[in-house]
C-alpha cells in the first residue's frame, strides 16, 4: 500500500485506522466485560488489581484514540491546506499514540509486579508524548486554518 | 471582539463556582467521624516512630493486604463499632457474672454496660454499680472480650463477661480461661494498655508516665498510643516509613523488580534465616519476661523495642526451661512468681499452652538439629501470612485453619524434608496408609497444648513415648487416639514397631485406659485436653463414643469451669447426647442433676451394653467398676492450675 500523499489520502488513513481500532478496542471492551460476567480471577482478583488498572486503562485509551482518529480525518478534510510535513506529523504521531498508549497498558497488566505494572508500561510515556504533538499540531493547524479561512473571506 | 471573551471568562468563573458549592456539598454531607486525635477516653492509632499503618502498603501491595485483610491477625483488636461488635448490646441482660447481672445498651452506634464496680475495695454487698462505654475488642474469631474506657486518659479495663462466638453466649471472665474455681480473673484498669497491647497491636506505646502498677492508676497520665489495632503489616515488616520514601522513585521500584534484588529498606521475613524468621512470630507466640525493671519501665512508655530481623533475645528473656530453666534470670521469675513455668510448661520443660508455638518450635529436633538452612523447621515451613494466588482454598477457610500454606496441613509438610518416608509411609506408621494413624501430625504433633477452650496441637515435635505419659504426665499421641486402651497396650506396640523400651508401669497403667486415667486422676490441665480428645473424630472412629458417656458425665461436674465447657462440647457429639441441655457456668446443683442424668440415661440404655472391656472399668457384668473409679479420682492431681495462654 503506498503511503498517503494527499489530504484525501490522509483523510482515509485515519477514517479507516479509527473505525478499526474503535472496532478492536470494542472487542476488548467485549472481552472485560465477559470477565467481570463470569468473575474470573485473573482479572478479578485483588491480586490482580493491576491488570485490572491496566488492561481498563488500555481499552479506555484505546477507545478514545480511535475516535480521536476519526476527529483528526475530519479536521484535516476540512482543512485541506494543511502542509503535507504538518499532516505527516499529525499521521505518524497519532497513530504512534494509538499503538504505544494502549499497547503499553495492556503488555503493563500481562505481566506487572504486585502494585506496579510491568515493564510495558514504558510504552505509554512515549505514546502521550506521540499524541501531545498530534493535539498540539491538530490545535495548531486548526487555529492557523481558521483564521486563514476568515482573511480569505 | 471582546465580548465573547467576557462570556467565557464569565461561564469559566459559574463553571468553577458550580464545582466549589458542590464541593462544600458533598463535604457537609458525610458523616462527621471524629478524628483519632479527637479521641480521648481510648488509646488511639497514630502514625510514630517511622510507622505508616497498612493503608499506605495497600497501595503497592493490594494482594497481600487483602489477605492480612482476611485474617484474624488484622482482628486480634477493633474499635468498637456496630460492625466489629459481634454480641447483641441492645436492651441485653447477662447473667454470666459474679454478682448482678450485667446489663448492655446500644446509644445510637455506641456501646455500653453497667455492672458491679470492679475495683471496689469496699464490703461485696456495698459494691456500686458503674455504666462504662465499651469501647475496644479483643478477639474475633473464637471470643469476643470488650473493654470499657475507665474515665481515666485512655485506660482501659474489661467487661466482667465474654461472649463467646461459636456459642453465642455470654461467659464469666474467669470462666473461658483455664484458672482455679471460684479465683477470679483479676484485671486492674490500664491492664489493656500495659500488657495486651504488647502483642494485640502494632507499635503499641503504652506512655504510662510511672511503671504500671507503681502507682493508682488515677494518678499517673496514659496516653497510649498504637500506630495500628491488630497485627497490621509493619507488625512483621517493620517500619516502613523509610522503604515508603524510597520506593516513591520508579526507577528505584523497576531496578529492584528486575533485578530480584531484596530491597534493604524493609524486612522480608521469609528471606531471613530459619531462626530470626521464627523469632518474627516467636515476637508474640511466646513465653518471654523483661530481663529487669529498666527493660519493663521503658516498655511502658515507648513500647517494646524488637524490630523484625532483630535477635529476640536481645530484647527480652525468652523462657525456655529445657535450655534456660537454671539461669539467673529464670531463677528471678520463678522467685516471684512460683508457678511461672507450671503455668505454661509440662514437668520436662515443653510448652503446654496455645499462642506460644515459638516455643514448640524451638525445642523441636527439625530446628535444632537441621544441618542447612533449607531443612531447618521455621514457622513458615508450613504457615504463611499471605495465601497465594496458586492456593485454591479461600481466603476465608485459609484465615479459619490456621493460616496454614497450601497443601502443609497434610503429610507434604513433613514428607518436603522426609522424603524416604513417604515413599513407603505404612512401613513407618504401621497404620494403613490413608488411615488417620498414618498422618504424620498426629503422631508428632498430638493434641497436647491447652488454649481457647480447646486442645491444640503441640508445636514441638516429638514422636510418642511411654515415659512422656510415665514421668510427665503429657498424654502421649497413642492414647489420644486410642482412648480405650491402656499404657502397656501402646507400649508393646510401640516396643515392637520402634524398638522403645517400656518403662516401669503401676498396676493401673497396666490396667485402666490411658485417658481414663488422664480424666480421673490427671491435672485439669491433663482433663481439659483427654476430654477434648473424647470428642476428637478420629480418636472416636478408633476408639467408639459408646463407653465414654460415664466419664464425661463426670466431668460435668468437674470444678473446672473449662473442663466443664470442654466435656459438654465432646459430650455432644456422643450419638444420643447431641442436644444435651446443660450449661458451663449454671447453677451448681443443676449442673450435678445434668452430670447424674446423663449417667443414668447412659446406664439404662444400650450404650452401656456396648463394651465391656475390663480395661475401660467394666465389670464381668456389664456394670461399672465405681470403687476403681473411686479410687482413681481420690488420686486426681489437685493443685490448683493456672494455664497461662
Amino acid at each position: 500500500m503506498a503511503p498517503p500523499t494527499t489530504s484525501t489520502d490522509y483523510v482515509a488513513r485515519h477514517l479507516s485506522f479509527g473505525w478499526w481500532s474503535l472496532f478492536v478496542f470494542l472487542l476488548l471492551g467485549l472481552t472485560l466485560e465477559t470477565m467481570h460476567g463470569f468473575k474470573i480471577g485473573f482479572y478479578l482478583d485483588v491480586s490482580n488489581s493491576a491488570r485490572r488498572l491496566m488492561w481498563t486503562l488500555a481499552h479506555a485509551h484505546g477507545a478514545l484514540l480511535s475516535l480521536i482518529h476519526i476527529i483528526a480525518a475530519l479536521v484535516l478534510r476540512t482543512f485541506p491546506q494543511i502542509a503535507t510535513a504538518q499532516r505527516m506529523v499529525i499521521s505518524r504521531t497519532l497513530i504512534g499514540a494509538s499503538v504505544l498508549l494502549p499497547g503499553g497498558f495492556f503488555l503493563g497488566g500481562v505481566s506487572f509486579y504486585s502494585g506496579d505494572p510491568g515493564v510495558g508500561i514504558t510504552l505509554v510515556p512515549v505514546g502521550a508524548a506521540c499524541l501531545t504533538v498530534a493535539v498540539f499540531q491538530l490545535a495548531r493547524t486548526s487555529t492557523d486554518s481558521t483564521s486563514t479561512q476568515r482573511s480569505g473571506h | 471582539m471582546t465580548q465573547p471573551r467576557r462570556r467565557v471568562s464569565f461561564s469559566v468563573l459559574t463553571l468553577l463556582a458550580g464545582v466549589i458549592a458542590l464541593g462544600v456539598a458533598v463535604a457537609m454531607s458525610l458523616d462527621t467521624v471524629p478524628s483519632e486525635q479527637e479521641v480521648e477516653h481510648r488509646p488511639i492509632a497514630v502514625d510514630s516512630d517511622g510507622y505508616v499503618s497498612s493503608q499506605t502498603c495497600q497501595a503497592c501491595h493490594p494482594a497481600q493486604y487483602e489477605t492480612w485483610h482476611s485474617s484474624y491477625h488484622r482482628t486480634m483488636t477493633q474499635v468498637a463499632t456496630p460492625d466489629s461488635v459481634r454480641a447483641d448490646f441492645d436492651n441485653v441482660v447477662v447473667d454470666a457474672v459474679a454478682g448482678t447481672p450485667m446489663r448492655l445498651e446500644r446509644r445510637g452506634d455506641e456501646f455500653w454496660a453497667e455492672f458491679d464496680d470492679p475495683g471496689w475495695e469496699g464490703p461485696a454487698s456495698e459494691r456500686p454499680r458503674i455504666i462504662r462505654q465499651v469501647v475496644m475488642i479483643t478477639g474475633s474469631h473464637y471470643q469476643n472480650i470488650y473493654w470499657y474506657t475507665t474515665g481515666h486518659e485512655r485506660a482501659l479495663n474489661v467487661l466482667p463477661a465474654v461472649f463467646l462466638l461459636e456459642d453465642q453466649r455470654w461467659a464469666p471472665r474467669s470462666a473461658v480461661v483455664l484458672s482455679p474455681p471460684h479465683q477470679g480473673v483479676a484485671t486492674l484498669d490500664g491492664h489493656w494498655n500495659a500488657i495486651c497491647i504488647a502483642c494485640h497491636t502494632t507499635h503499641g506505646k503504652p506512655q504510662f508516665e510511672t511503671p504500671f502498677r507503681s502507682e493508682p492508676i488515677a494518678s499517673q497520665a496514659v496516653a497510649t498510643t498504637v500506630s495500628e489495632f491488630g497485627i497490621a503489616c509493619e507488625s512483621c515488616h517493620g517500619p516502613a516509613d523509610a522503604h515508603v520514601q524510597a520506593n516513591q522513585s520508579p526507577w528505584r521500584r523497576y531496578t529492584l523488580h528486575l533485578s530480584g534484588e531484596p530491597d534493604p529498606t524493609i524486612v522480608e521475613p521469609t528471606t531471613l534465616d530459619p531462626a530470626r524468621s521464627s523469632q518474627v512470630c516467636g515476637n508474640c507466640h511466646s513465653v518471654w519476661e523483661f530481663y529487669d525493671v529498666a527493660d519493663e519501665r521503658a516498655a511502658n512508655t515507648d513500647g517494646l523495642p524488637y524490630r523484625p530481623g532483630d535477635a529476640l533475645i536481645d530484647t527480652r528473656f525468652v523462657a525456655q526451661p529445657t535450655a534456660n530453666g537454671t539461669t539467673p534470670e529464670m531463677r528471678a521469675l520463678i522467685n516471684a512468681d512460683p508457678d511461672f513455668v507450671r503455668g505454661s510448661f509440662w514437668s520436662d520443660g515443653l510448652v503446654r499452652v496455645s499462642g506460644r508455638e515459638y516455643n514448640g518450635l524451638i525445642d523441636s529436633p527439625c530446628f535444632q538439629n537441621a544441618t542447612t538452612a533449607e531443612r531447618t523447621l521455621s514457622c513458615f515451613s508450613c504457615h504463611t501470612m499471605h495465601k497465594t494466588a496458586e492456593d485454591p482454598r479461600s481466603v476465608d477457610t485459609w484465615a479459619a485453619t490456621h493460616q496454614v500454606s497450601v497443601g502443609m496441613d497434610s503429610n507434604r509438610a513433613c514428607t518436603q524434608c522426609h522424603a524416604e518416608i513417604a515413599a513407603d509411609l505404612s512401613t513407618h506408621t504401621n497404620h494403613a496408609t490413608d488411615s488417620t494413624g498414618s498422618r504424620c501430625y498426629n503422631c508428632h504433633m498430638p493434641y497436647t497444648s491447652y488454649g481457647l477452650m480447646r486442645a491444640i496441637r503441640s508445636h514441638t515435635i516429638t514422636s510418642p513415648s511411654l515415659q512422656e505419659s510415665v514421668e510427665v504426665g503429657r498424654p502421649n499421641a497413642c492414647n489420644l487416639c486410642h482412648l480405650d486402651r491402656t499404657l502397656a497396650w501402646s507400649g508393646e506396640y510401640l516396643r515392637e514397631w520402634y524398638d522403645l523400651l517400656i518403662p516401669p508401669l503401676d498396676k493401673d497403667q497396666r490396667t485402666v485406659a490411658a485417658s481414663i486415667l488422664w480424666l480421673l486422676k490427671g491435672d485439669a490441665g491433663q482433663r481439659a485436653v483427654t476430654a477434648w480428645s473424647y470428642g476428637w473424630r478420629p480418636a472416636q472412629t478408633a476408639s467408639g463414643t459408646s463407653w465414654m458417656v460415664p466419664y464425661l458425665g463426670e466431668l460435668l461436674g468437674d470444678p473446672y469451669d473449662t473442663v466443664r465447657y470442654i466435656a459438654n462440647r465432646a459430650l455432644q457429639t456422643v450419638p444420643g447426647y447431641e442436644g444435651l441441655n446443660y450449661d458451663f457456668v449454671g447453677n451448681r446443683g443443676d449442673r450435678l442433676a445434668t452430670a447424674v442424668d446423663v449417667i443414668t440415661t447412659w446406664r439404662n440404655g444400650t450404650q452401656s451394653r456396648a463394651r465391656r472391656d475390663p480395661q475401660l472399668l467394666f465389670n464381668a457384668d456389664g456394670t461399672l467398676d465405681t470403687a476403681t473409679m473411686r479410687k482413681l479420682f481420690d488420686e486426681r492431681d489437685r493443685r490448683l492450675l493456672f494455664l497461662r495462654e
